[in-house]
């Protein structure tokens, strides 16, 4: 029961001060605000001006319900009275803290107080809004309260969920009830039924063919962003996840792709209009030219040491393209404008045709990470991963394996540079600051490292997810930072962490599999 | 007798300590021969020596005739020389299978672009490598953990994995760094019987370092016992086992009177 106490103490206080630092800064109107849209259908807008209450009081539900839930004791089996007097406290807790809060803004606002000096977000209106348009007194008390209350209903489910065997239990008498339906097995002949996986994938061709005619531009403009950005994550992938070097100027690559793009391709400074597919080709090679020019004095460093003098150059190659020195070349600060796009018989790519020039590529990209991945190359890259010394030792070439790494990376990132240009139609140094080395790291390591369907799924959470926010305008950085440190204290290996090829026995020696299965 | 090991006055310092001091070693084919020695005593640096992880500095070493010292690791390893370590070091994310896989390495000719394509040499090289892999595991009873991480096997487990790794390559001179630490007797006595299996069935020169003097006396054809860096003395197991000069370097000077005069009392019991 003192666990239960202290629990509940703890995640009061720290749900409290979370709801008053959230209040200050504006984003409960926000959080608000999203819930009215979401249930705007049938709540009509608020009588004379003012926002709908309800939404507010459902933001504090929330709050409370999840307070309630991480007031829980994970340790121990606890009686249902205790589990309910731990959320009891932490709603009390949490509630003391919000109301008193909102007790004090309210009145210092009713005595003419301005907090927008220092909190912009609170002006007289949303502090109006905070205190249900009533007395800050009453609504302090209408916070306790509400806090309270669903603070243990949140303790009450967290106690229901946490008979897991139960539940686990009535599943399994529920799948032998459907006749075996979700057996293991079963799903896994639908997987190795050659003729099911074709169809599946021919439906998968069609429906990527088929989505960008049905998105618009707009959604096709930061789809394409994102396959960029899962090629430059796959390279990167190649580099980091694979070989464990830690290269923190990824962007030179892109940048030397993009650029080597645009010269060859764009009237001015140069006039060179080179054909569109050589280009991307040479633009392919310089960028892998660079990865080598690069690699070769520094890959003997590691860890820290790499990570700093990459950091480097990446920003050496983005301060020269800019620099005066090289202005004839790359046209300066103005950057490179008009680059060349791709043709379809005679007319230019609309952006449907380039999403799926994007797609393609993607789809070629994932097909030679995987096979080099599962490779021996791709092992010695992951053994070099592990431990440097030892794969040595065993009889791998560490240097050669490394700069392979590297430069396939660079090509990579060749290859996104150059699209990337050809799609903006423009080129300049600022799109290369180190924020895209960071970000493309960022893809890398929150899909989890080595991982294929994690740089996917990661390139879609990072580039994707800041688009779907921009509903919330100031507080996208926020709440994606947010995101950000919720998943990496949940799961700290990444989105969909890598796993190691299984060979099965069968795969090697048929015979062998035999008789395993006599033996049982 | 033909010597898969030779060194020749091999020195190796570490700022001002003199680690290794012109030692002189033969490990002749197909023996099992075991270094020993104090804490400190040079063993592992000797070890390293060899299997090329430092370069002496002064000395050679020779690998059945070819001198290999100051060649990097890998080119020492394609030589034909395997070796584990004293902690263990295993590929740790990867699966027991992979790790031996990742020791036949330098034996597999196709290239990263033959990978992408997948052509017919690299596909039967990969499932020759991957039976290679499995029949090795069997070998040293792991048959039935291919696919565990390596990190989650059983302490014993990892050791037999690293000698099998070690083993992927075909090595013709296995370096074993102290096989049996942290094992309790009867897992001792296990590795002991299964170094000897390995030495008699696999025609591989074995060279220990080995802390346990029950495996080294019972399975050492040759014992090189190292102190304070210097070679003190060499040996069958039982011209050791008398050695004056052993006895004081792993007991203090006094220890070796002490222990004749043992010796000569039990003569006296025994004659009386």
């Amino acid at each position: 029961m003192k666990t239960s106490l202290t629990k509940g103490l703890r995640s009061g206080i720290v749900f409290g001060i979370v709801f008053i630092f959230l209040m200050l800064i504006g984003f409960i109107n926000v959080g608000a605000d999203m819930v009215g849209d979401i249930s705007s259908a049938s709540a009509a807008s608020g009588a004379g001006g003012r926002l709908p209450v309800g939404d507010l009081l459902i933001v504090i539900a929330v709050f409370g319900v999840f307070c309630g839930i991480a007031a829980r004791s994970k340790s121990e089996e606890v009686q249902w009275w205790s589990a309910l007097l731990g959320g009891l406290t932490a709603g009390i807790t949490a509630g003391l803290l919000m109301g008193v809060a909102i007790w004090l803004v309210g009145s210092l606002s009713l005595d003419g107080v301005d907090f927008r000096t220092y909190l912009p977000s609170l002006n007289p209106a949303s502090i109006q809004y905070l205190t249900f348009y009533s007395y800050p007194q009453s609504a302090g008390l209408t916070y306790l309260m509400y806090m309270a209350i669903f603070s243990v209903a949140g303790a009450a489910l967290a106690w229901l969920l946490s008979f897991r065997d139960w539940l686990a239990k009535s599943w399994n008498s529920c799948k032998t009830g459907l006749g075996g339906w979700f057996e293991k097995k079963d799903v896994s002949r639908i997987f190795s039924n050659q003729w099911l996986m074709i169809v599946v994938f021919l439906a998968a061709g069609i429906l990527l063919y088929f989505l960008p005619l049905a998105w618009g531009s707009y959604w096709n403009y930061i789809m394409g962003t994102v396959a960029i950005y899962i090629l430059l994550g796959l390279g990167l992938n190649i580099i980091v996840g694979y070989s464990g070097q830690l290269v923190l100027g990824y962007v030179a690559f892109f940048a030397t792709g993009a650029y080597t793009f645009a010269l060859l391709t764009a009237p001015t400074p140069h006039g060179i209009e080179m054909n569109l597919w050589l280009a991307v080709g040479l633009s392919i090679l310089v960028s892998t030219l660079t990865g080598l020019l690069l690699g070769l004095p520094i890959l003997n460093l590691r860890g820290d040491y790499l990570a700093i003098v990459t950091l480097g150059f990446g920003e050496i190659v983005r301060i020269l393209i800019r620099s005066d020195l090289l202005t004839s070349l790359t046209n300066g600060p103005k950057g490179v404008t008009s680059v060349g796009q791709p043709n379809l018989f005679g007319s230019p790519f609309s952006d449907v045709n380039f999403m799926h020039l994007l797609m393609l590529l993607v789809l070629i990209g994932l097909f030679i990470a995987k096979r080099l991945k599962d490779s021996n190359t791709g092992r010695a890259w992951i053994a070099i991963r592990e431990d440097q010394t030892v794969a040595q030792a065993t009889g791998i070439n560490t240097f050669k394996h490394k700069i392979l790494a590297l430069l396939l990376g660079a090509a990579f990132a060749g290859l996104a540079g150059a699209l990337f240009a050809s799609r903006n139609q423009f080129t300049g140094p600022e799109d290369f600051t180190l924020m895209v080395s960071v970000n493309v790291l960022c893809i890398v390591i929150v899909g989890g490292m080595g991982s294929l369907p994690g740089v996917v799924l990661g390139a879609f959470v990072l580039k994707g997810i800041p688009e779907l926010l921009r509903e919330m305008a100031d507080y996208r950085l926020l709440v994606f930072g947010a995101l950000l440190v919720v998943m990496m204290i949940v799961r700290p290996e990444g989105l969909w962490p890598a796993r190691r090829v299984r060979f099965k026995r069968s795969h090697a020696d048929p015979d062998r599999q035999d008789a395993v299965e006599v033996e049982v | 007798m033909i010597a898969a090991v030779q060194a020749s006055q091999v020195t190796k310092c570490f700022g001002g300590l003199t680690a290794v001091n012109t030692v002189d070693l033969i490990v002749p084919k197909g023996s099992i021969s075991s270094i020993i020695g104090p804490n400190g005593a040079g063993k592992t640096t000797l070890f390293n020596c060899v299997s090329g992880f430092y370069v002496p500095d002064s000395g050679e070493i020779q690998f059945f005739g070819q001198p290999i010292s100051g060649l990097a690791t890998h080119q020492i390893s394609k030589c034909g020389i395997a070796r584990t370590y004293q902690n263990i070091r295993l590929f740790k994310e990867m699966t027991a299978v992979e790790n031996v896989l990742v020791g036949q390495h330098h034996r597999m000719r196709s290239t990263w672009i033959e990978a992408i394509f997948h052509t017919p040499r690299y596909y039967q090289e990969e499932q020759k490598a991957l039976e290679k892999a499995l029949e090795l595991l069997d070998f040293v009873g792991l048959s039935g953990l291919e696919d565990t991480p390596a990190y989650n096997l059983p302490y014993g487990a990892q050791r037999r994995l690293e000698i099998a790794r070690a083993l992927a390559s075909d090595p013709a001179l296995l370096l074993l760094d102290e096989p049996t630490a942290g094992m309790n007797p009867q897992e001792t006595d296990e590795m002991t019987a299964f170094i000897k299996n390995l030495r008699d069935t696999r025609e591989i020169t074995i060279l220990l370092i080995e802390h346990d003097m029950r495996v080294v006396m019972d399975i050492s054809d040759q014992i090189t016992v190292l102190d304070y860096g210097m070679k003190i003395a060499e040996g069958k197991p039982a011209e050791i086992q008398s050695n004056q000069r052993v006895i004081e370097a792993y007991l203090g000077p006094g220890a070796a009177a002490l222990s004749e005069k043992f010796r000569r009392k039990k003569t006296l019991y025994a004659y009386s």
